[in-house]
């Protein structure tokens, strides 16, 4: 089963994004902050990240540009969760190595659609 | 397949309610630390969770009015508005506004009153904000007008991807799968021209490009979508080989984005395509769940343990079955030992489920800046609130029911204890008055302080009240902690002389009736001119007591082990009558009151209990000692205790029942409550005075027997 690491300090949108990947067919890990991603990657592997931007103790831009250093992420698919519709929160992102983004609120079937469109 | 993701809504108000006391928390830190980059951001990550959470369950009004709020605290954050007095009470209003509208079916005065704050904050923040994702459903129709049935068309891609492309993750195959997805795809040139000799090859560079056919029903937007994550690492053209071709250039030129403006003029279409249409369907998808549903968050290393406690458990079960099925003598001290691991587990597993309900009292501090705030800002008086001992933990169900008590106590302080600023001066001392919140354990029960440095309670004027309320006689002689507790008796303050502020119709009585409750104690200490602290201690939980079990007459007991103070077997001439009306015993000339259980609870008759073999529990609550008469210590054990009033009505005395080892049901004596229904029966026979009860429909001495006893 493939796994994705859900990375979100809001406890329901992690439970909402967890439930929907669950359904999808994902095995999910959730992490609370890109600290505890970045923690929780040393021990396993995932096939795709999906992080929101605004977090405390490590933001998402700052986890996606650690993600990028790393051999193993390198490549990896990571998607950003984000309200932010801005222009520059966008171009942060992809300036770090985002391979795409997700606007909350998000619709669970195009949030899969999404996923399924950036994964090998 | 439908996801319903409505099922995550009570999560989400209960996470919005912390948010919302910690923005309010936060607020009131700021005025002291105006200049606290990290506090704003966290506020400011508050309100933008809360509005992340709003859209999704169709709380609208709750969106736009977050929205605006977080564009004040972005630009409050980004330090282009100053943190100011003004600013900081606008905020806390809106926090309040916060509230209500998380509750789906604020009324529309309340809509008003949000619509107003959201124009002052727009005011102040200068920002007239676009709505979050108001464009793209009009967009995504019309792409999906633009998409319709007029047949397939034939596209040309040109697909020239930098060399950097794969550092986004994104896998120029994956791209053009999703493009299959939508029509039959051909590449007619795959461009290898600046592939390296395989020496100088760097495989973490893409030095492939495409030139692609596509033959789609679908729209050209929905092939830019294809796209949209790599715009700006690559050179995305899409041509229209069967159109009009003057038409299809101007719409969609070959065109490299950069990190300029990727969202602005001709991508729009494409980019409503990542937007969710959501909206419309969330609006249908309300939660009808409005209902108090009670749950607790848990930290998952704490279920794991439980998890992990649970399986050691039944492989010693198993072991032990094991063992008892074929039992031989000499199996004997393994079979102990294993039930002996039965025993360790049992016992963490108890501690560790008691531990999820546990929760820091820091939480239900929090709340309280605001009152203090509340209240200086309406009487002019300045005050400061400090909080101590957050961290400590505490059962969740009393936490709730100390909310109300510690509001009152709170409000108390800051209304009536603190003097005005000039009063304050004159006395001497420094105009701003502190209130402390304090939270601490001591021998194994949690105590709560609330301590003013304000005007102090005075006991003559408490005295006279008392008497002018009929809850003393003219006569009787109090000292004066005993006179300053009689705040606490019911009748002592009425509605018409609290202000509006700490008032509310509640009086000092129902903070002490929610302690008991709660198996607590209240205490207060005052002194005139130097201020007033109050002492509630509580136990840890109530579901679970360390327990001396007694025997009285041919019943078992429970005493809580935390009140006993010590047991003494009474010499003849210990115990004395005082004036026909009790007993008292003497313990290193400390007179204490006595209660003769067996006839506190009917077990035997009058006659029976004169035996001096009796011995003498002394246990306390509130710092006043009773001595229990027993027959017979029995020993400690661990209770689990089970409430009484699911069976009986409530028994006076018994604070609830506990099933012990040999299945037997044992009543637990409530301390506070015999402690309390003596306060001026027993203590003052010890004095030998003559006492009327307080009032009519309040307990008097257990001797007389007005009280329900138990039926054991």
């Amino acid at each position: 089963m493939r796994k994705v690491l859900i990375v979100d300090d809001s406890v329901s949108m992690r439970q909402m994004v967890s439930f929907t990947l669950r359904s999808g067919g994902f095995e999910v890990i959730e992490a609370g902050h890109g600290q505890e991603a970045l923690d929780k990657l040393k021990s396993v592997a995932v096939d795709l990240v999906v992080t929101d931007l605004n977090m405390p103790v490590m933001d998402g831009i700052t986890l996606i540009q650690h993600l990028r250093q790393q051999p193993a992420m390198k490549s990896k698919p990571i998607l950003m969760l984000t309200t932010e519709g801005l222009a520059a929160k966008k171009e942060q992102g992809k300036a770090a190595g985002a391979t795409g983004w997700i606007i909350k609120p998000f619709d669970p079937e195009k949030l899969l659609a999404t996923i399924a469109r950036v994964l090998p | 397949m439908k996801i319903d993701l409505t099922q995550f809504r009570e999560t989400f108000l209960l996470e919005s309610a912390e948010h919302i006391a910690a923005i309010e928390s936060g607020l009131l830190e700021l005025r002291s630390r105006p200049g606290d980059a990290e506090l704003l951001n966290a506020i400011f990550r508050s309100a933008h969770s809360i509005k992340g959470g709003a859209g999704s369950f169709g709380l609208e009004n709750l969106a736009h009015f977050t929205h605006k709020l977080e564009s004040l605290l972005d630009r409050m954050r980004a330090m282009e508005i100053g943190v100011s007095e003004e600013i900081i009470a606008l905020l806390l209003e809106s926090t309040d506004v916060l509230r209500a509208l998380l509750d789906s079916d604020a009324d529309s005065a309340m809509l008003e009153t949000a619509r107003r704050l959201a124009l002052r904050i727009t005011a102040y923040s200068g920002i007239e904000s676009a709505e979050p994702a108001d464009e793209p459903a009009v967009a995504e129709e019309e792409h999906e007008a633009a998409g319709g049935s007029d047949g397939l068309s034939l596209y040309r891609i040109e697909f020239r991807p930098d060399r950097e492309l794969f550092s986004s993750g994104t896998n120029p195959i994956v791209l053009l799968r999703n493009l299959a997805a939508l029509g039959d795809v051909s590449v007619t040139h795959l461009n290898a021209e600046e592939l390296p000799p395989l020496s100088e090859l760097d495989p973490e560079q893409c030095y492939l490009s495409w030139t692609l056919e596509v033959a789609s029903s679908r729209g050209e937007e929905d092939l830019h979508a294809v796209f949209e994550f790599v715009e700006h690492l690559a050179e995305v053209s899409i041509r229209r080989l069967d159109a009009d071709p003057a038409e299809s250039a101007a719409s969609a030129p070959p065109h490299r984005t950069g990190a300029a403006a990727p969202d602005q003029g001709v991508r729009s279409p494409a980019r409503a395509a990542a937007h969710p249409r959501q909206d419309r369907e969330s609006r249908t998808a309300r939660s009808s769940s409005g209902g108090e549903s009670s749950s607790i968050r848990v930290a998952t290393e704490k279920v794991d343990r439980l998890i992990d406690l649970v399986g050691e458990l039944v492989i010693a079960h198993v072991m032990t079955a094991q063992m008892v099925e074929g039992f031989t003598p000499d199996c004997l001290p393994k079979l102990r030992e294993s039930v002996a691991a039965m025993e360790r587990n049992t016992r963490e597993l108890h501690e560790r489920v008691m531990g999820i309900r546990m929760l820091p009292v820091g939480t239900l501090f929090q709340r309280y800046a605001r009152t203090v705030y509340d209240i200086a800002q309406a009487t002019g008086k300045q005050i400061e609130l400090e909080l101590s001992g957050e961290e400590t933990e505490i059962d969740k169900s009393m936490l709730e029911l100390l909310g109300d008590p510690l509001t009152h106590l709170v409000r108390n302080a800051a209304d009536h204890g603190i003097e005005t600023p000039e009063q304050r001066v004159a006395a001497g001392k420094p105009a701003q008055g502190a209130i402390s919140l304090r939270a601490f354990h001591r021998s194994g029960r949690v105590v709560i302080e609330v301590a003013d440095d304000g005007a102090g309670i005075d006991p003559r004027r408490v005295r006279a009240k008392a008497i002018e309320r009929g809850l003393i006689p003219a006569t009787a002689q109090m000292d004066d902690d005993q006179l300053r507790m009689l705040i606490f008796e019911p009748g002592f303050s009425t509605r018409d002389e609290v202000s509006d502020l700490s008032g509310r119709g509640v009086g000092m009585d129902v903070v002490r009736q929610n302690v008991q409750q709660l198996n607590g104690t209240v205490t207060l200490s005052s002194e005139i001119g130097r201020g007033s602290t109050v002492l509630i201690e509580l136990p840890l939980t109530l579901a679970i007591l360390e327990g001396l079990l007694v025997r009285v007459a041919d019943r078992t007991l429970v005493l809580p082990l935390l009140t006993v103070v010590e047991t003494v077997s009474p010499r003849s001439g210990q115990i004395q009558r005082v004036a026909e009306q009790g007993e008292v015993v003497v313990i290193r000339e400390e007179t204490i009151p006595l209660l003769r259980l067996r006839r506190f609870l009917r077990l035997a008759s009058a006659a029976d209990d004169g035996a001096l073999r009796s011995l003498v529990v002394v246990v306390e609550a509130g710092r006043k000692k009773i001595g229990l008469v027993i027959d017979e210590l029995l020993g400690q054990q661990q209770v689990v205790v089970k409430s009484l009033e699911r069976h009986l009505r409530k028994v006076d005395g018994l604070m609830g029942a506990t099933i012990l080892g040999d299945g037997c049901v044992a009543p637990i004596v409530d301390v506070a409550c015999l402690a309390g229904m003596n306060l001026f029966g027993l203590e003052a026979m010890a004095r030998g005075e003559s006492v009327t009860p307080i009032s009519q429909n309040s307990p008097g001495s257990g001797e007389r027997g007005e009280t329900t006893h138990a039926m054991v």
